[in-house]
């Protein structure tokens, strides 16, 4: 997506997403070096600034390999002399804890700004992880803007606190901010900032993180700590509004929360907005306390501002009552809601709460996960891999990674035993080769995530000679993210071209003996190639790897489009037909569907010519309503986004 | 006052456009707006619903109860949502049903979900809108025809009227022509109501 609204005329109001209004942001506060790993729901921050760097020609963009190389990216431009940020999503900061850590050590000449946009409420993720922990953790002050409306101010906000102090600050956001729409009215893009280059300035005692070193900044960092306490508690981010015995603290997003419930409940509270929730600024609570006897707290996430609250109080000797996540006022899990939000504040103040009581529709609906989408190239893999399993008597145990073929955990395919985390399918295979008896671990992992974290556990399975079966998913994209580039692919982040990294050399350099590179489309094919691999490591006891590939088929629509190059549409003879339902039960592509005699129709609108349906039906009964074309065949297996 | 519209529908069906025009449009009237969306995973063929709150408002997401009009792109997903409406809420919705990619489960049929929207009070409006949107050469434009339908029930006032969505369909729809023309053949469904 463009998201070319990043660059609106200074003083204009314009509907934007909170991550792009972050990436607005950041152009203003003179950016000029920016790099991140796509992540759910961080990506379009990147995006956004890759378009703006088009046109500005500035600051550097780049999607980076994973999480840890962005922000040590980052860290390097930062140590350069330039304003730097990395973004990524809440568990991609796992990944980039190490440097993390250190950052707040060295400190920065410059100003650098880590974007972590965390996920309650899990939408697209493993875990709802709580990211102000590692502010508290690693010593580095947390802003955290109160939804799409603040976000931009907010970003300014944490580069001048950066530069103030020459520490890192920490940007959380969460779903419903970045991927909250709403009205931005933007200013002045710092153009010759963001254009700008540095020189790195050798200071040995500060920048190398020897122990002798280490324990002098180690004093030094607490120090800093206490000042940037203080200058949090005069930050124009956080302010106090209305009065009452009950005070709402609004952290971030639950600022908005605050003021939409108060005014629904028709009660008089006071309301403190709070957008830098680590460390807690001390003489700003003091300010919010007076007068007060009880405390709402509402925040997304773990109740971190809460339990700092209570420690607070506590060391203070102030005795007021504290309400939020801990006593489940506000429930423990998930985002925050109005309607919960209204019934903790009810309790608070005893005003009764009259929120309309919503519909109910006596229907009974099926689910509706997401699924694979028609013509995805992994559709046709999963029953390929399957039969290749069944024919070869092997037991095997699939062991899963994150991206869109993590869909194939479910029916029919059911081919994800373990989903972890990224790259996790490799590293956890390692465990399994040696220790599952009988049992083979099949690795299932898609390009992107192979080098982002699964080559290297590749490197770890040759050395230590540990057999298993890795299937590389390359669909020349990171898919489920959006489409982003990846160093297997001849595209950087603005679009322009870049050199790729060939993932079947790589393989072999690594020194795995058994590669074959296989067209995902012919599910006969896969069933083969997979059989030869499956043969090799049980005969070897060694890793082998499968690269099945084919363009993510949403990436070859877009191309085509503009290339103006027609897409085939399949249909099915009804003569032929004979309702053995194979086509919508087991290969269940979401474009055919049964018709009341069992017979398969398929959908037009949907079908996007992938053809594999032709292969899977015993019968011959589909047929392309016009012959494909050799560049549609061709486009499917190679387009690449950009 | 507030608006609060749900869109609902099928990953992959215009369910954010539809919204974003909803968002420029209301931004061109001068409104404030907020758009909660889904992307990612979720996004994928599955269950989409993204909550649009116009007017004075400052959370962004559409507490049960409270919402005042749905926007159906499917009507399994309409019905879904429907319990973030409030009582006697109108519903505008596409009469296409998806069967959703799972194997053997059971699909209600289009007389089942709209006897059931009705039996719970709601007031619901539902045309074919990709046959109409096929006709007109492409059924992605089935998104704009309900708005063009909606906005002729007199069910988006306090959003943005006519003029202003069509100049939203345009600034967020790249090749936006079988886009407007699809909104105006709403319009014209709805006239003919």
């Amino acid at each position: 997506m463009p998201h070319r609204e990043v660059l609106a005329e200074p003083g204009t109001r314009v509907v934007m997403l909170g991550n792009v209004a972050i990436a607005r942001g950041a152009l203003e506060a003179g950016v000029a070096y920016a790099s991140g790993y796509p992540g759910t729901p961080s990506s379009e921050i990147l995006e956004a600034l890759g378009e703006a760097s088009k046109k500005l020609g500035g600051p550097h963009v780049e999607w980076s390999i994973n999480e840890k190389v962005a922000l040590e990216s980052a860290y390097g431009a930062s140590l350069s002399g330039v304003p730097a940020m990395a973004t990524m999503k809440h568990v991609g900061l796992n990944v980039a804890a190490d440097p993390l850590f250190s950052l707040a050590y060295t400190g920065t000449p410059s100003a650098i700004v880590v974007v972590s946009a965390d996920d309650p409420g899990m939408w697209s993720s493993q875990n709802e992880q709580d990211n102000r922990w590692y502010g508290v953790h690693a010593y580095i002050p947390v802003v955290e803007p109160s939804g799409v409306q603040s976000a931009r101010e907010a970003v300014i906000e944490a580069f001048n606190i950066s530069r103030r102090h020459g520490h890192p600050v920490i940007l959380r956001t969460t779903t419903r901010t970045s991927h909250t729409r709403g009205v931005v009215e933007v200013g002045e893009i710092n153009v010759e900032a963001v254009r700008s280059k540095g020189r790195f300035k050798r200071n040995i005692d500060r920048y190398t993180l020897v122990p002798s070193h280490a324990r002098k900044l180690r004093i030094e960092l607490l120090d800093r700590w206490e000042r940037i306490e203080e200058d949090l508690s005069r930050s124009n981010l956080n302010s106090i509004e209305g009065d009452g015995e009950t005070l709402i603290l609004g952290v971030g997003l639950g600022y908005r929360y605050a003021k939409e419930a108060a005014s629904l409940l028709g009660v008089e509270a006071r309301i403190a907005k709070l957008q830098t929730p680590v460390p807690l600024p001390r003489t700003f609570l003091h300010k919010a306390l007076e007068g007060v006897n009880k405390v709402l707290v509402l925040e997304e996430g773990d109740p971190v501002v809460e339990q700092m609250l209570k420690a607070f109080l506590h060391d203070e000797g102030i005795r007021v009552e504290v309400h939020g996540r801990e006593d489940g006022y506000i429930r423990r899990w998930g985002e925050l809601g109005l309607d919960n939000v209204v019934e903790a504040l009810s309790r608070v103040t005893g005003v009764e709460a009259s929120l309309p009581k919503p519909v109910r529709v006596e229907a009974s609906l099926p689910p509706r996960p997401p699924a694979l989408c028609p013509g995805c190239p992994y559709r046709g893999v999963y029953p390929g891999l399957r039969r290749a399993v069944r024919s070869s008597r092997a037991e095997v145990v699939y062991s899963g990674d994150i991206g869109c073929y993590s869909l194939g955990v479910l029916p029919p395919f059911r081919v994800q035993d373990t989903i972890v985390e990224m790259g996790g399918s490799i590293g956890l295979a390692n465990g399994m080769a040696r220790v599952a008896e009988g049992q083979v671990p099949v690795a299932i992992i898609g390009d992107s995530t192979f080098f982002h974290s699964g080559v290297t556990g590749l490197i770890n399975a040759v050395h230590n000679r540990n057999p298993m079966l890795v299937i590389i998913l390359d669909n020349r994209t990171t898919a489920m993210t959006g489409h982003q580039p990846h160093p297997g692919v001849p595209v950087d982040a603005k679009g322009g071209e870049a050199p790729q990294v060939d993932i079947e050399a790589l393989v072999r350099a690594i020194g795995v003996e058994h590669v074959e590179t296989v067209d995902a489309f012919t599910i006969r094919g896969v069933e083969k190639a997979v059989r030869r691999a499956m043969d090799y490591v049980k005969r070897e006891g060694k890793p082998a790897v499968l690269i099945a590939r084919g363009s993510c088929i949403l990436v070859a629509l877009s191309q085509a489009r503009k290339l103006g190059i027609k897409h085939p549409v399949y249909r099915v003879n009804p003569d032929k037909c004979m309702a053995c339902t194979v086509c919508y039960t087991a290969f269940n592509c979401p474009a055919i569907f049964s018709l009341e005699d069992g017979k398969a129709k398929i959908n037009p609108v949907l079908c996007t010519g992938c053809g594999v349906c032709v292969e899977v039906c015993p019968f011959n009964a589909f047929e392309p309503v016009e012959e494909p074309s050799e560049e549609w065949i061709l486009l499917m297996r190679t387009a690449t986004p950009g | 006052m507030a608006r609060n519209i749900v869109v609902a529908g099928v990953g992959g069906q215009g369910i954010i456009t539809t919204a974003r025009i909803l968002a420029e449009a209301a931004l061109i009237e001068g409104r404030n707006v907020l758009v909660a969306e889904t992307h990612g995973l979720s996004q994928r063929g599955g269950s989409v619903v993204v909550h649009v709150r116009v007017g004075d408002v400052e959370a962004p997401l559409i507490p049960p109860g409270m919402g005042d009009l749905l926007i159906g792109l499917e009507a399994i997903e309409a019905t879904r949502y429907a319990s973030l409406l409030a009582p006697r809420a109108s519903v505008v919705m596409n009469e296409d049903i998806q069967p959703p990619a799972l194997p053997r489960v059971k699909t209600p049929s289009l007389s089942e979900i709209l006897g059931a929207l009705k039996t719970a009070g709601l007031r619901v409006h539902s045309i074919n809108a990709v046959e109409e949107a096929v006709k007109l050469g492409d059924a992605r434009s089935a998104n704009t025809l309900l708005l063009g339908y909606a906005t002729g029930l007199g069910l988006l006032d306090g959003v943005a009227g006519q003029e202003s969505l069509e100049e939203a369909v345009a600034r967020v729809i790249r090749r936006s022509r079988v886009a407007v023309e699809a909104y105006r053949r709403g319009l014209q469904l709805a006239s003919g109501h």
